[in-house]
């Protein structure tokens, strides 16, 4: 069986946005060789995720907005205090629910060297606190 | 529109240029955060909808063996992008340090001073070691920016950030443009009585110990002290600044945003105060 990991640098823009990374993961997985198996995209930060949903931008949109209202910006958040692991205090705890409420991975199945995916669905690297430069990870297993 | 007070401690290019700059970012700050493209730096001015920002170094090589960044670097910076204002550091303790300030002045072509009394271990009315600089400064009619109030760096003492010993400054030095940053936090009332007293005393809100930007900024310029305080006496004399990377620019300008201000007010905090104290707002004057 053969593994391959690819770390995806991805440039967010925005405060809060969606990229589409689908061709990234779809790139990966020709480079890969792999014919059969499983790709797995998961983000490397705690202020980010991964997102699977329709790629229309009124959905972005919606997605976005209704994070927003489940952890909205202000709160009395716990994480609101200076933190000398970070030399700064964490205000960004509506950042980090947002990751946890959206998910953080998303795993697709790969046949005859393609990705098995419903037609309409894309994948999203999800900026919850951007602008910044981001790593997601494309970890591909199979043969 | 300015942010008068951010400090390059990710920006991954500078950091292959020199790479004890990671070190530092680390071991004195505290910084730990994964380094970042300028690009990422600029998209925050961006984002917050600002176009240019002031980067500041810190010299301690006399006094503690470090600096945060060169002059030399500082300028190498700026010629990445006209986005970026470099301000110099020199360390008072230096016999130096008069000299060092002309030179990243006239010749590396930055554009204020900033001290750090606090990581420098100096009081700025020491008239032996720093009274020396401030006639530099004077002469060469530049802004010196003051950190004042708590320092979160392990090695700095926050005795010598008190803003009251700045009086003696901009009292002996009356065309001295002085910014007292971090709005002199925990001493908020001294900071703004001698910006009260003193026309060239500037004050800039980077401040945010804790809770987060808006409930602290709230806090400090409506609780600690009214709002018609920055509305009508100082609307002059405050200026925007985040203490980036400590706080991402865009959220200490959504801070001061929602604080009730008004737009000319806001506009002085965010634009004509940085251009005046910088000298641009007379430049362009004189040019026209």
């Amino acid at each position: 069986m053969k593994i391959e990991l690819k770390r995806l640098e991805i440039q967010t823009r925005r405060d809060q946005e969606l990229v589409d990374v689908t061709p990234l993961v779809e790139e990966a997985i020709a480079a890969s060789g792999v014919t059969r198996g499983l790709v797995n995209v998961l983000t490397m930060h705690t202020s980010s995720g991964i997102i699977v949903t329709e790629g229309l931008e009124c959905l972005e949109r919606d997605v976005l907005a209704h994070l927003e209202r489940l952890a909205p910006e202000q709160g009395e958040y716990w994480h609101n205090r200076y933190l000398d692991i970070d030399g700064r205090l964490g205000f960004n705890a509506s950042a980090h629910l947002r990751s946890i409420l959206g998910g953080v991975s998303a795993t697709f199945p790969i046949e005859d060297g393609r990705i098995v995916k419903g037609s309409r669905q894309r994948i999203y690297f999800a900026e919850y606190d951007g602008p910044l430069s981001r790593t997601c990870c494309v970890q591909i297993l199979g043969e | 529109m300015i942010d008068f007070h951010t400090h390059p401690l990710l920006v991954r290019e500078m950091f292959e240029r020199d790479p004890d700059l990671a070190r530092i970012a680390r071991d004195v700050f505290y910084i730990r955060n994964n380094p970042q493209p300028l690009e990422t730096f600029l998209l925050e001015l961006d984002v917050a909808g600002l176009e240019r920002a002031v980067i500041l170094p810190i010299d301690c090589s006399s006094s503690r063996g470090f600096r945060i960044y060169s002059n030399e670097l500082i300028a190498e910076l700026c010629g990445l992008s006209d986005r970026l204002i470099g301000f110099a550091s020199v360390d008072p303790h230096s016999r130096a340090a008069g000299r060092e300030l002309e030179r990243a002045i006239r010749g590396l072509g930055l554009q204020g001073l900033k001290l750090s009394p606090s990581s420098q271990g100096f009081y700025p009315n020491d008239r032996e070691l720093a009274y020396p600089v401030y006639e530099v400064a004077s002469e060469l009619g530049i802004p010196v920016l003051f950190h004042a109030g708590l320092s979160w760096e392990p090695g700095a003492r926050m005795k010598y950030g008190q803003p009251i010993y700045l009086e003696d400054v901009a009292a002996d030095f009356p065309d001295l443009r002085l910014v007292v940053a971090h709005f002199g936090w925990p001493w908020v009332l001294e900071a703004v009585a001698l910006a009260l007293k003193y026309p060239s005393v500037y004050i800039d809100t980077s401040c945010l110990y804790f809770d987060n930007p808006t409930d602290f900024l709230a806090f400090v310029m409506t609780r600690q002290i009214p709002l018609s305080v920055a509305e009508r006496s100082l609307r002059n004399q405050i200026v925007f600044g985040s203490n980036y990377p400590r706080v991402e620019i865009k959220n200490m300008a959504r801070a001061v945003r929602r604080l009730g201000l008004s737009d000319g007010c806001l506009d002085l905090i965010f634009r004509a105060n940085a251009e005046r104290l910088l000298g641009h707002a007379g430049r362009q004057e004189a040019a026209r």
